[in-house]
């Protein structure tokens, strides 16, 4: 009996899918463990995100929402200046910087960031451990995320840096939800809009930074995840494309990048710059039919599947062309082909966790209904993207999905259901 | 020890169903999606749902014929969304086929569909345990316990799980029947799901009495051994028909 399509569809959506359900996962069982432990007596603490205000509970709602407002203004703007100074040097091709301060800012999520985070869950848990031995695990720990997250001619496994990825993800969305209730809204609602603006509209920043990633065939200069790619490009690769009735797909990219910029924790102070981009990049070098392949088998395939695909679609038939405009020799471009899948920005992950996480402090069942919003966005945009074909923002949708479930489920579900199943009721 | 006794309440409503998870759904990607769409499409219900009762709320303990009504209009919307489903699912199918023919490989096989309208259920089964079990037990895992006046023979969310799991397996393998009724054009098929699930429902109105779940529990899982013993039997003679035509073709 062969293997039926069942098993052949969907495999990159879950591919993407998955890790993000992990990092809201294991965001959510954080911030329940570690939610008894902070009081409300502490500090509220001041990031880059709550520079302008400073919510008490004894505010009135219209300062909280005044404040939260210019807190999240404040906040994407930074963003924007710090994204915009980002293209700038990668633009005037300063990538050794600009790799390196990546590796800085990965060093201090993990090592600052990520400690206290490990201290809290030490402390939560009592674990008995000596602080040398908590001090030398925490630095290889960190070391070896750091060398992970770019690695050049050292070959780290691919499932590595993906765990670096959703761990560097859980640890600065863990420290997100931190944020006053009032500013996480306003500050998730602010960068769903600035992402759309910054990936779709003509000069926004990520926009042109995903244009030059591609124009000059190189990875994006930021923390991506990379969803684990398939072995080879046999038939099943195009199946995200079904989805769409049919518009053939190979190899889109969902990219998001998001760039962590520094953070120094002088006196209390955290400053957090993120730098967020959510496109999408049609992955032009892919099937190209001037690749001058060294593996035959794997070019026949190819090929087959270039004629499989021109009687398909218009899209497919255009993407065809766009790849002639564009022939280069690919001699050793083959291994990078194969070895490319569908891309998601670490900041999405982050503020789908943020969100979540914010859920969390509320009940489980918004937690479950905001998990189901935010991966049915996520399941939309990467349809949309099979469409398109270009870069795409991955948070509008999710996000104003999310907010409007969380809502929804507050407002109207939580008293039907509590009233409900206490009388021991279900249908 | 509560903690234990929370992820105890947590495994009796969701651990059939994650068996069933991880032996056939995890395997196939495909089937991931379907369970998700599901069981987003099962929150939407209860959104709806709830967004309609929501005038009428708290209603008083002591009336008992509005949740009659909450009951019957519940169990008529969600059989209504299922022919919805059936809608999609059809045109999904025939998508699935085309992509089938265009890959060259074989259309879907009648174990697959099978599988789908699995997937389906069982996504409107998590969905159901989660929002109506999984959500209420945040306090289970904190010190103490809750017990419920009309039914204190055990804890409410031990009670509550029991419950759930019963609907958990009505829900699931009532997708099945109904897809395959569907399929087939069988009205006794099509007809004995809204039917369990009705008097699912109503059963579980028999909890309203001050010490009802005694007799109302043990009635409702007899209802969800129907339902399953059903599907048993009617996947067996389908896929026993299909074998049967299939050799006499081949002959």
């Amino acid at each position: 009996m062969e293997g039926s399509i069942l098993e052949s569809i969907g495999v990159e959506i879950i591919g993407v899918m998955s890790p993000v359900s992990i990092c809201m996962l294991l965001v959510v069982l954080l911030v329940y463990s570690l939610s008894s432990y902070s009081s409300p007596s502490v500090e509220p603490i001041r990031t880059a995100a709550n520079l302008v205000y400073l919510e008490a509970p004894s505010d009135s709602t219209s300062q909280k929402i005044e404040g939260s407002l210019l807190n999240a203004l404040v906040f994407v703007i930074l963003i924007a200046v710090v994204t915009f100074l980002l293209v700038v040097l990668y633009y005037y091709n300063f990538t050794n910087f600009l790799k390196n301060y990546m590796r800085f800012s990965a060093f201090f999520v993990l090592g600052a960031m990520g400690g206290s985070i490990f201290l809290s869950i030490i402390r939560q848990f009592s674990i008995p451990i000596d602080a040398i031995t908590c001090f030398v695990l925490l630095f290889n720990f960190t070391v070896v995320g750091v060398l992970s997250v770019f690695a050049e001619g050292i070959p780290i496994p691919i499932v590595l840096r993906q765990v670096y990825m959703v761990l560097l993800g859980i640890i600065v969305a863990a420290w997100f939800t931190n944020l006053p209730e009032w500013t996480t809204w306003t500050l998730l609602v602010a960068l769903a809009l600035y992402d759309l603006v910054a990936v779709l509209a003509p000069g926004g920043p990520l926009k042109i930074l995903v244009e030059l990633a591609s124009s000059r065939e190189d990875d994006l200069p930021a923390l991506v995840y990379e969803a684990r790619p398939t072995v080879s490009r046999n038939p099943r690769r195009s199946s995200l494309g079904l989805l769409v009735g049919g518009v053939s797909s190979d190899s889109v990219e969902l990219e998001m990048t998001r760039h962590n910029a520094s953070n120094s924790r002088d006196g209390g102070f955290i400053e957090m710059m993120d730098e967020e981009t959510s496109p999408l990049v049609p992955n032009s070098s892919s099937n190209s039919e001037f690749s001058v392949s060294v593996g035959t088998a794997d070019r026949f395939q190819q090929t087959e599947i270039i004629e499989n695909e021109e009687e398909r679609t218009p899209l497919s038939a255009m993407l065809d062309m766009r790849t002639e405009m564009e022939p280069r020799t690919r001699n050793e471009d083959i291994q990078e082909e194969t070895t490319r899948g569908i891309k998601l920005g670490l900041g999405d992950f982050v503020f789908y966790s943020v969100l979540v996480g914010r859920a969390a402090m509320y009940d489980l069942m918004t937690v479950y209904a905001c998990y189901l919003a935010i991966i049915s966005g996520l399941g939309c945009t990467l349809i949309l993207l099979s469409v398109f074909r270009h870069a795409l923002p991955a948070l509008p949708i999710s996000i104003a999905l999310g907010i409007m479930f969380y809502f929804l489920t507050r407002v109207l579900m939580e008293p039907f259901v509590v009233g409900t199943s206490t009388n021991l009721m279900m249908f | 020890m509560t903690l234990a006794a929370g992820i105890g309440y947590v495994l009796l409503t969701l651990g059939p169903s994650l068996a069933l998870f991880v032996t056939v759904i995890s395997t196939k990607p495909f089937l991931i999606l379907i369970l998700l769409s599901s069981t987003l499409v099962w929150l939407i219900s209860l959104i709806v749902l709830s967004g309609f009762w929501r005038v009428f709320l708290p209603i008083k303990a002591t009336v008992w014929w509005p949740y009659v009504l909450l009951i019957l209009t519940s169990v008529v919307f969600q059989e209504g969304l299922r022919l919805v489903l059936w809608r999609g699912y059809k045109k999904m199918e025939d998508m699935l086929d085309a992509f089938a023919d265009r890959v060259a490989k074989p259309r879907l096989y009648l174990s697959d569909k099978m599988q789908i309208a699995l997937a389906g259920g069982l996504g409107h089964g998590v969905a159901h345990a989660v929002f109506f079990c999984l959500s209420l037990l945040t306090p289970s895992f904190g010190p103490g316990t809750f017990y419920v006046d009309k039914c204190s023979y055990a804890p409410f969310f031990l009670i509550s799980a029991i419950i759930s799991l019963a609907f958990v397996t009505i829900h699931t393998f009532s997708m099945v029947i109904a897809f395959n009724g569907y399929a087939q054009g069988n009205m006794s098929d099509q007809f004995i799901v809204p039917a369990i699930h009705l008097i699912a429902g109503t059963l579980t109105l028999v909890n309203l009495a001050s010490g009802g779940c005694i007799v109302g529990i043990p009635l409702l899982y007899m209802v969800a051994a129907f339902t399953l013993a059903y599907c048993g039997k009617m996947v067996w003679r389908t896929l026993t028909e299909t074998q049967i035509r299939l050799t006499h073709q081949n002959q």
